[in-house]
C-alpha cells in the first residue's frame, strides 16, 4: 500500500485552477471583479465556494440573494458531481483557468439539485458512499462503522484533511480476499450526448474462470466506444475517484495516447467515475 | 441444511424478475385502468414503470409552503399542516375550490441495492415545481414521524439515474426491514409473490400513490 499513498495523495490533492464571473444577467451596485479559486478535484462546487459567494454578495443588493448556482457555456453545473468530473465532463479540452459563471436568479430547477445548506452535501455525499459499499461488501462494512466515523469521513472531506479521511475510508478498501476481492466494483461512467446522465452496471472484478479483471476489461464489455483501434486515437479524460486505489499512476492522467495502458492494470479500486467525451466519427 | 429446513426468502431481487414482475403488474393496471405504462430505454432491455396522477389540495397549502425560507435546512414541523385531509378545516373546505398538484411516479430497479426504488416529481398544473418542503408536507401524517428518524435523509431529492433530471426519491434503505416479514410469511404459506406488488403498496401511500387492493390478490408471482 506504501507506492499507492502517493498516488492517492496525488488523487486527493489534484486541483483544478478557476476563474468565477458573475453572469451579465444580474444586477450588480457596482462592477463585479472575476474571483479566482483552486478547486479539489474531489469535492463539491457548492461545498468549496463560500467566498465566491460572499465576493459577489458584496456588489449586490441584499434581497437578491438568492440560491447561488454555476453555469459554464450554457450548461448548468451539476454541483453532486465531484468537481473533477464537471471539468473533464464540460472543459478538459480547454485552456485552463476554467471559466465559470456565476448566477444568482433564475434558478433551473429542471437540471440543478437545491442546495441549500452542508448538511444536503453531506447527506449526498454518505449516500454515494454506502451505495458503493452495497456493491463492494453489501453494506456490512458501512453499516458496522458508527455514526462518528461516518462524521469523520465528511469531515475529512470538507475540511481537506487527507489523513482523517483515509483512516475511516481503508476499513471500505478492505476486502475479504477468500471472495476474491469485492462483490462488484462501484463505477458511473460520465457521458455528455443523450439523456441519460452515466452508465452504472453491476461488473465483477473476477472472471468466472478467475482471472482478475482490468478497467479495460471494464470498458470492453460496457463502453466499447471508448476502446479504440490503435491507428484512431480518441482521447479520454479520466478522472480517478479518491476513494479508489489504483496499482498505476498513469491512470490518474488523460493518457495522450491510445489507452492501450488501461488494459494492463488490475482493478483494485472503487469509485470510478470515467467521464468519456465520445467524438463524432 | 436440514431436511424441512427453510432458506429465508431473499430481500432481494435481480433485474430480470423485477421486469417479469412489472410486466404482470402493467397487465393488471391495463385491466382496471389504473394509468401505468412501461417506459423503455432505447437501445436497452432496462426501463421503469410510471404514472402520473392529479391530486386535489387545499390552495392554502401550496401558499403556505411557497413562503418558507428556503434556508431552513429543518424539515418542516408538524405546526405546518398538510390540510388535506385536516377534518377541522373541513367547514370552510367545502366553499374552497381546491388547487391541482401534478405527481408522476417512476419505479426503477437499483442494481447497486437490488431493490426496486420510488423516484417521483411534483409539481402545479402551471408547471411549478414543488420544493422538498412541500412534498414534505404532503407526506401522509403517519409517516412522517418515522421518515425523520432516518440517519440519511429518507425523502430526497436526487438525480434521476436515467433521465438525468431532479426528482425525488424514497430512499431504499429500509426496504429489507418491511419486505422481510412479507416474504417469510408468503414463504411460510407456501405462496408465490410479486416483489413488486408488495414493495409498492408498502412505499406508495407514503407518498399518496394509491396501490389498489386488488393488486395483491390478481397479479401472479413471475414463474
Amino acid at each position: 500500500m506504501a507506492d499507492d499513498k502517493d498516488v492517492l495523495r496525488d488523487v486527493w490533492f489534484g486541483r483544478i485552477p478557476a476563474c468565477f464571473t458573475l453572469s451579465p444577467e444580474e444586477t450588480t451596485e457596482r462592477e463585479a471583479e472575476p474571483y479566482y479559486l483552486l478547486l479539489p478535484r474531489v469535492s463539491y462546487l457548492t461545498l468549496v465556494t463560500d467566498k465566491v459567494k460572499k465576493h459577489f454578495l458584496r456588489v449586490m443588493k441584499a434581497e437578491d440573494s438568492t440560491e447561488m448556482w454555476f453555469e459554464y457555456e450554457g450548461t448548468p453545473l451539476k454541483w453532486h458531481y465531484p468537481i473533477g468530473v464537471l471539468f473533464d465532463l464540460h472543459a478538459s479540452n480547454t485552456a485552463l483557468p476554467w471559466n465559470v459563471t456565476v448566477h444568482f436568479k433564475n434558478f433551473p430547477e429542471h437540471d440543478l439539485l437545491h442546495c441549500t445548506s452542508n448538511s444536503v452535501i453531506e447527506a449526498h455525499f454518505m449516500s454515494c458512499i454506502k451505495e458503493a459499499d452495497a456493491l463492494k461488501h453489501k453494506g456490512q462494512v458501512i453499516n458496522d462503522m458508527q455514526k462518528k466515523d461516518h462524521k469523520q469521513l465528511w469531515m475529512g472531506l470538507q475540511n481537506d484533511k487527507f489523513d482523517q479521511f483515509w483512516a475511516m475510508n481503508r476499513k471500505l478498501m478492505e476486502y475479504p480476499t477468500d471472495e476474491g476481492g469485492f462483490r462488484y466494483i462501484p463505477f458511473r461512467m460520465y457521458q455528455t450526448m443523450g439523456e441519460r446522465p452515466f452508465i452504472q452496471k453491476l461488473f465483477r472484478p473476477v472472471s468466472p474462470e478467475g482471472h482478475t479483471l482490468t478497467l479495460g476489461d471494464l470498458l470492453k464489455e460496457l463502453f466499447p466506444a471508448a476502446i479504440c483501434a490503435e491507428e484512431n486515437p480518441r482521447p479520454a479524460a479520466l478522472h480517478v475517484n479518491p476513494r479508489c486505489e489504483w496499482g498505476n499512476l498513469q491512470l490518474a492522467l488523460p493518457p495522450p495516447s491510445p489507452p492501450a495502458c488501461l488494459t494492463t492494470q488490475p482493478v483494485t479500486g472503487t469509485e470510478i467515475s470515467l467521464s468519456v467525451p465520445v467524438l463524432p466519427w | 441444511m436440514m431436511a424441512g429446513e427453510r432458506n429465508p426468502a431473499s430481500c432481494y431481487l435481480d433485474e430480470r424478475t423485477f421486469r417479469l414482475c412489472c410486466q404482470l403488474f402493467l397487465q393488471h393496471s391495463e385491466t382496471i385502468q389504473d394509468g401505468w405504462s412501461w417506459e423503455q430505454i432505447k437501445g436497452t432491455d432496462e426501463g421503469f414503470m410510471k404514472k402520473t396522477v392529479l391530486m386535489p389540495v387545499k390552495p392554502s397549502f401550496l401558499h403556505k409552503q411557497h413562503e418558507c425560507s428556503m434556508q431552513d435546512e429543518n424539515m418542516v414541523t408538524d405546526d405546518v399542516q398538510a390540510n388535506v385531509e385536516d377534518e377541522t378545516a373541513g367547514v370552510q373546505a367545502v366553499c374552497e375550490i381546491h388547487a391541482v398538484l401534478r405527481y408522476e411516479y417512476h419505479v426503477l430497479y437499483s442494481c447497486s441495492y437490488q431493490i426496486p426504488v420510488l423516484y417521483f416529481r411534483a409539481s402545479t398544473l402551471d408547471g411549478r415545481p414543488l420544493s422538498l418542503e412541500e412534498v414534505w408536507s404532503n407526506v401522509h401524517p403517519n409517516y412522517r414521524q418515522r421518515l425523520q428518524q432516518g440517519p440519511w435523509d429518507t425523502l430526497t431529492q436526487q438525480e434521476h439515474p436515467l433521465l438525468g433530471q431532479p426528482f425525488f426519491m424514497l430512499h431504499p434503505c429500509r426496504t429489507e426491514e418491511f419486505m422481510k416479514p412479507a416474504l417469510d410469511l408468503a414463504q411460510a404459506e407456501n405462496k408465490r409473490m410479486n416483489y413488486v406488488v408488495t414493495w409498492l403498496s408498502v412505499v406508495g401511500p407514503v407518498v399518496r400513490l394509491d396501490v389498489p387492493l386488488s393488486y395483491s390478490t390478481e397479479v401472479s408471482a413471475p414463474d
